[in-house]
């Protein structure tokens, strides 16, 4: 068995155990910072990890983190960003004034000190600054793919000294590839034919 | 389940030999004896409310024959807040409602119980079905969904479904989802397909396999930085309100912020709560978020919606065996689209692996119930032979089954060199409140989206028809919710509830269980103690 | 902080802050006051320097109170010609407001102490590095340098130093991390004011990877004076065993808030009530934020505490920048608390993700708790990470906050527990 420190209780706990689980043994209340359960796709148990002896404290997720004697872990809320930054849908389907755009939308994009916190916040190991640079260059094809598999904890928003929010650019980039560049013929030939009228369906049984 | 089973490194050894084609099966029989539906003791009658007599597992059944969390006392003077529409539910289905609804310049509040984004939506992996290859028809994307139904989906449903997958896929690429594509030369694409188990051509549209990370977080920033859309996390619904009259005005909404309850009024209500999972039907484990809990559909019920299918669950071929730590979570259809093989402890093919998920779960169930099943540290299974699709199509892992190989790592082995034991995890909700092709309900009012709604799936839903029918129906629901008036909201309150206890007490039911349950158990939490914190005083500093 | 330049008390216990040292950006008006005979005295002695510095007792006045005569001779030690000297007045604390006294109204004697101490460990490039915030200190600094540039004595330490010096003027970046000692330092390399992990220590790699001598303003000051007057002059200064005198920034609910030149080890009731007229009318005192705000309050039982480096140590708090925030009893220690939390989070650079997300975390949960909106568990979270963030990051940053937050909890427990609901 395992003793770990929660949010200032204590849990024991089977090897192998998830901390997220170990929480729920230490008769911690799930109501936040808490989805999928294991999975780590939701990006909300985001914590701060420190392992026995050591002076170095860890962001990761605690689903996906499994527990060691002497842990402590202090789980953190979402972050939420001083300043939302403002476009709407429609402002992603023009090419030509994407870039534009995500300068309005994130006028700190530019403004990154390569101090590499977002990197090191990271649970899922994202080249995020390295994605934020790409972004401020506007090669956001290239931006997009680093953040590919972001789960949107909203860890490096909150390390971020110059408030870029890193994942909100990333998702920005992918939004504006996607709605302003994915053109498939396959999709825009079957829609013409269902408004043509050449797609019905019959409902009988057969 | 019988304890016979071959252990890890006979079945191991087993796996070398190249197998024969899988034998054929009478899918019914297998379904019969080995399906968990089909258990004994799997479904009760329902004694109470608009579905009485219908079958339903134990478990949801006591839910649905619960009394109400709150009375009129409860929220007595409790703050209250006018909407256009309330959205229950912070997935898939309630952001494309929210998202539709505030485009037509309604005022939505979005009420979630854990936070925007964190539900099962975010967990799928396989993809999204919509039928837009050449030698693909809508008819075929029809004729496909109610076959893997059992036939038992509404064909109008069913119709509008399939009919509007293009366009879902239209519109979800004008929020800023991206799928995976192929250049046809010229920079022209076509998106990228798959084949589900169960259908008749590659239908499935995917991100790799993280196609609902994908989704989820397109979505939730589109909510986010909709101005008409306020987001309310932390805020689980604990009661839908009423006119007197049976129609749906709104919600009460428990915010675990303020300890404190708050009443909600609203032209319409969609409900898009998802599903039960985490009632780990015939203790079996699951691979939904902590939140599937069943509330939404405990709430229709009881105020007069009925139920369709309510008895019939999708278990997940594929859930991880092996290690007991990961068990339940999910390893995604994609790997056996993909052409991964699965081999009982003989080394033995034992189901077509794209066969519909019922049939394939079914079929796992009986190698382990009948001594053919694999056992590795106490963990019973079959095996998925990754190695053997790495070997077929070297880089396939990591170029697009990244999600699985995520779970290996966790698991400390390497899915390339060693296959996965896997065994059925409980996944879905076939079932649910009975929709109109508009998402309305038999209570005016109330209008459902997503799993929380029944008659799409029949009795067994096909890989990629979860994530549709969220778009498809969620679009349909927040439309035609938008067009509610909520220009007088009139009265709400909690009349229902008291029409809810004679019924039963009429039927000899207990008043003393009590639901929605919110969070289940293993999340440890109270709602009185909880309420407890918001009627304390604060004091001053000083 | 209007009446910041006010140095009210009396004037016999001035160094610093004497009148006749008060000349403004004028070379020539402190060479008049006796200016300048610290420097020629140096230039005499190179050799005796450091020792004398070593028996006169001085201190790191910046927060630390490192022996100054030991990081001179670490620097002097190192083989030359090429090293550095920084004069570092940054100063952004909150509360703090003495090196742009100093700086504004007496430039010229901290730059000849930066000058003595170039001599000192072999150093021909000196960089004063001020905070362009401190608007009043930068003019008169960039004139005085000038006025130096000019002057026989800058050539007379040319010529004992072997070749040109390079006296300079360099803004800081006005951020509050950029006072950090290894930030300093990548600032002056005309970079982010990044910390970075010490060691090694900038008196081996500093600017450049040169041998770099880093001293707050305060501490430069009072050099000229002890080569002018001697190690036993500046030790009869202080009372007991303290050295010298100390710079108090004083502010908050007193009736005379200012900055206040004391002997060092001064108590701080002297410094409350002598000086600042005791406690706004009707206000009780409660408790003493001192320092960066970084360190451990003091509340009534420590107003007799000898204002030095081992006295203020010796009560479990430090002395910090001499800044000394005094708050009455109806402040809201809590809120207090959260308002310097929120000062850290916004000031951590962003390198070390449990220092920049930490600060936040417990920024989130006082605010909660100040607003009456916290349960217990709150608490507990705050608790916990007072134990399992020190140390996690490159500079002290991180470990000020939790020191300000920990103390807070320790001697004022029972305020925080009231505001919980069901409190």
């Amino acid at each position: 068995m395992i003793e770990v420190e929660i949010d200032g209780r204590t849990a024991t706990v089977p090897e192998g155990t998830t901390i997220i689980l170990a929480a729920a043994e230490a008769g911690i209340a799930l109501t936040a910072n808490v989805g999928c359960m294991g999975q780590g796709v939701c990006g909300a148990c985001r914590a701060l990890v420190r392992r026995e002896g050591s002076r170095e404290v860890e962001t990761a997720l605690a689903c996906e983190t499994k527990v060691e004697q002497g842990m402590r872990v202090s789980f953190l809320d979402r972050y939420t960003l001083p300043q939302q930054q403002a476009y709407g849908t429609a402002d992603l389907a023009d090419g030509w004034t994407i870039y534009e755009r995500m300068l309005a939308a994130f006028p700190n994009a530019t403004h990154c000190r390569h101090c590499s916190g977002c990197d090191r916040a990271c649970p899922k190991g994202i080249e995020v600054q390295k994605g934020v640079e790409l972004a401020a260059q506007g090669e956001l094809g290239a931006a997009a793919a680093v953040f590919e598999l972001c789960v949107m904890c909203n860890l490096c928003s909150a390390a971020c000294p110059e408030s870029i929010a890193p994942n909100h650019l990333g998702l920005f980039a992918r939004r504006a590839v996607a709605a302003s560049g994915q053109r498939p013929t396959d999709l825009i030939r079957r829609l013409h034919e269902i408004e043509a009228g050449s797609m019905a369906v019959d409902t009988t049984p057969r | 389940m019988s304890m016979n089973a071959i252990p890890w490194a006979d079945a191991l050894a087993a796996l070398a030999a190249p197998p024969a084609a899988p034998p054929a099966t009478d899918v019914q029989a297998l379904l019969r004896r080995w399906h968990p539906d089909h258990q004994a003791g799997a479904s009760v009658p329902l004694r109470v409310g608009a579905s009485a007599g219908q079958a339903c597992p134990p478990p949801l059944a006591a839910l649905l024959h619960a009394n109400t969390l709150i009375d009129d006392t409860d929220v007595a003077g409790c703050a209250t807040v006018d909407t256009g529409l309330l959205v229950i539910g912070g997935g898939g289905a309630g952001c494309v409602a929210a998202l539709t609804a505030a485009a037509a310049g309604v005022k939505v509040v979005l009420a979630t119980k854990l936070g925007l984004g964190d539900s099962n939506t975010v967990m799928a992996e396989g993809g999204i079905q919509a039928a837009i290859g050449a030698e693909d028809s809508l008819q075929a994307h029809f004729d496909d969904t109610i076959k893997a139904g059992q036939r038992a989906g509404d064909p109008a449903l069913v119709r509008a479904l399939v009919t509007e997958g293009p366009a879902a896929i239209r519109w979800l690429i004008e929020q800023g989802m991206s799928f995976d594509r192929e250049e046809q030369g010229g920079g022209a694409i076509r998106l990228r397909r798959k084949r589900a188990g169960g259908t008749s051509v590659p239908r499935i549209l995917s991100t790799r396999d993280v196609t609902g990370l994908e989704m989820m977080r397109v979505l939730r920033e589109a909510v986010l930085l909709h101005p008409n859309i306020t987001v309310w996390n932390r805020s689980p619904v604990v009661e839908l309100l009423s006119d007197g009259a049976g129609r749906c005005r709104g919600a009460v909404i428990y915010s675990l912020y303020l300890h404190r309850f708050v009443l909600v009024r609203a032209g319409a209500v969609v409900l898009a709560t998802g599903g039960a999972g985490r009632l780990h039907l015939n203790d079996f484990p699951t691979s939904n978020h902590l939140g599937a809990t069943a509330d939404g559909l405990v709430l229709a019920y009881r105020l007069g919606a009925r139920l369709r299918e309510g008895d019939s669950f999708q278990y997940h071929p594929t859930g991880v065996g092996w290690p007991a730590s990961l068990r339940g979570q999910l390893i995604s259809e994609a790997a056996r689209s993909l052409g991964a093989q699965m081999r009982n402890g003989h080394g033995e093919r034992f189901i077509e692996e794209l066969s519909a998920r019922d049939v394939v779960a079914a079929a796992i169930l009986r190698e382990i119930g009948e001594g053919r099943g694999v056992e590795r540290d106490g963990c019973l299974g079959v095996l998925l032979d990754t190695p053997g699709l790495e070997r077929a199509k070297p880089g396939v892992l990591a170029g697009s089954l990244v999600s699985l190989l995520h779970l290996a790592h966790k698991s400390g082995t390497d899915p390339a060199r060693e296959p996965m034991l896997v065994c059925p995890t409980l996944h879905y909700q076939n079932g649910g409140i009975v929709v109109q092709p508009d998402g309305s309900t038999d209570v005016p009012g109330l209008f459902c989206a997503g799993e929380v709604s029944g008659g799409i799936h029949g009795r067994n839903r096909l890989m990629g028809n979860a994530l549709l029918e969220l778009v498809v129906f969620g679009r349909r629901a927040g439309l035609a919710a938008a067009s509610c008036d909520a220009a007088r909201l009139g009265r709400a309150n909690l009349d229902h509830v008291q029409d809810w206890r004679r019924a039963l007490a009429a039927a000899g039911l207990p008043l003393e269980v009590r639901a929605p349950m919110l969070f289940p158990e293993v999340a440890n939490f109270s709602m009185a103690a909880d309420r407890a914190l918001g009627r304390a005083p604060v004091l001053a500093a000083g | 902080m209007s009446a910041m330049t006010t140095t009210t008390n009396d004037v016999t216990s001035r160094v610093l802050t004497a009148p006749d040292s008060l000349v403004g950006a004028s070379l020539a008006g402190w060479l008049a006051a006796g200016g300048g005979t610290g420097l020629r005295r140096a230039l005499d002695d190179r050799a005796g320097i450091i020792g004398l510095i070593e028996r006169a007792g001085l201190r790191g006045l910046g927060g630390a109170g490192f022996p100054t005569h030991r990081k001179w001779a670490a620097v002097a030690a190192e083989p030359g010609p090429e090293k550095v000297v920084i004069c570092n007045g940054n100063e952004d604390e909150p509360g703090t407001f003495k090196d742009r006294v100093l700086l504004g109204r007496t430039p010229h004697q901290v730059i000849e102490g930066a000058l003595i101490a170039a001599l000192a460990v072999g150093a021909r490039r000196v960089v004063m590095y001020v905070n362009p915030h401190l608007t009043e200190a930068i003019e008169a600094v960039g004139e005085a340098v000038r006025q130096w540039r000019a002057h026989a004595l800058l050539a007379a330490l040319e010529t004992a130093l072997g070749g040109p010096v390079l006296l300079e003027l360099r803004p800081s970046s006005g951020r509050y991390i950029g006072g950090e000692e290894t930030a300093v330092v990548a600032s002056v390399e005309g970079g982010f004011p990044f910390p970075r992990r010490k060691p090694p220590y900038p008196a081996q790699s500093g600017v450049h990877g040169l041998p770099t001598l880093i001293n707050n303003a305060e501490t430069l000051a009072n050099v000229p004076h002890i080569l002018r007057h001697g190690a036993a002059w500046f030790r009869a200064l202080g009372r007991g065993e303290a050295a010298g005198t100390k710079l108090f920034s004083l502010s908050g609910d007193v009736q005379r808030p200012g900055l206040y030149e004391l002997p060092m080890g001064a108590t701080l009731a002297e410094l409350i009530f002598d000086c600042g007229g005791g406690m706004l009318m009707g206000r009780e005192f409660k408790a003493v934020f001192t320092g960066g705000p970084s360190n451990t309050l003091l509340s009534r039982d420590d107003l007799d505490v000898a204002l030095d480096f081992e006295s203020v140590r010796a009560r479990g708090s430090r002395l910090g920048t001499g800044a000394m925030i005094v708050v009455s009893e109806g402040t809201s220690i809590p809120r207090k608390v959260t308002e310097f939390v929120e000062f850290f989070a916004e000031g951590s650079c962003g390198q070390c993700p449990p220092c920049k997300t930490g600060t936040y975390q417990l920024a989130t949960l006082l605010r909660r708790i100040d607003t009456g909106h916290a349960t217990r568990a709150d608490l507990e979270q705050v608790r916990q990470l007072c134990g399992l963030l020190p140390g996690s990051g490159r500079c002290g940053l991180i470990d000020g906050a939790i020191t300000v937050v920990a103390s807070s909890l320790e001697r004022f427990g029972a305020e925080y527990e009231r505001m919980l609901i069901g409190g």
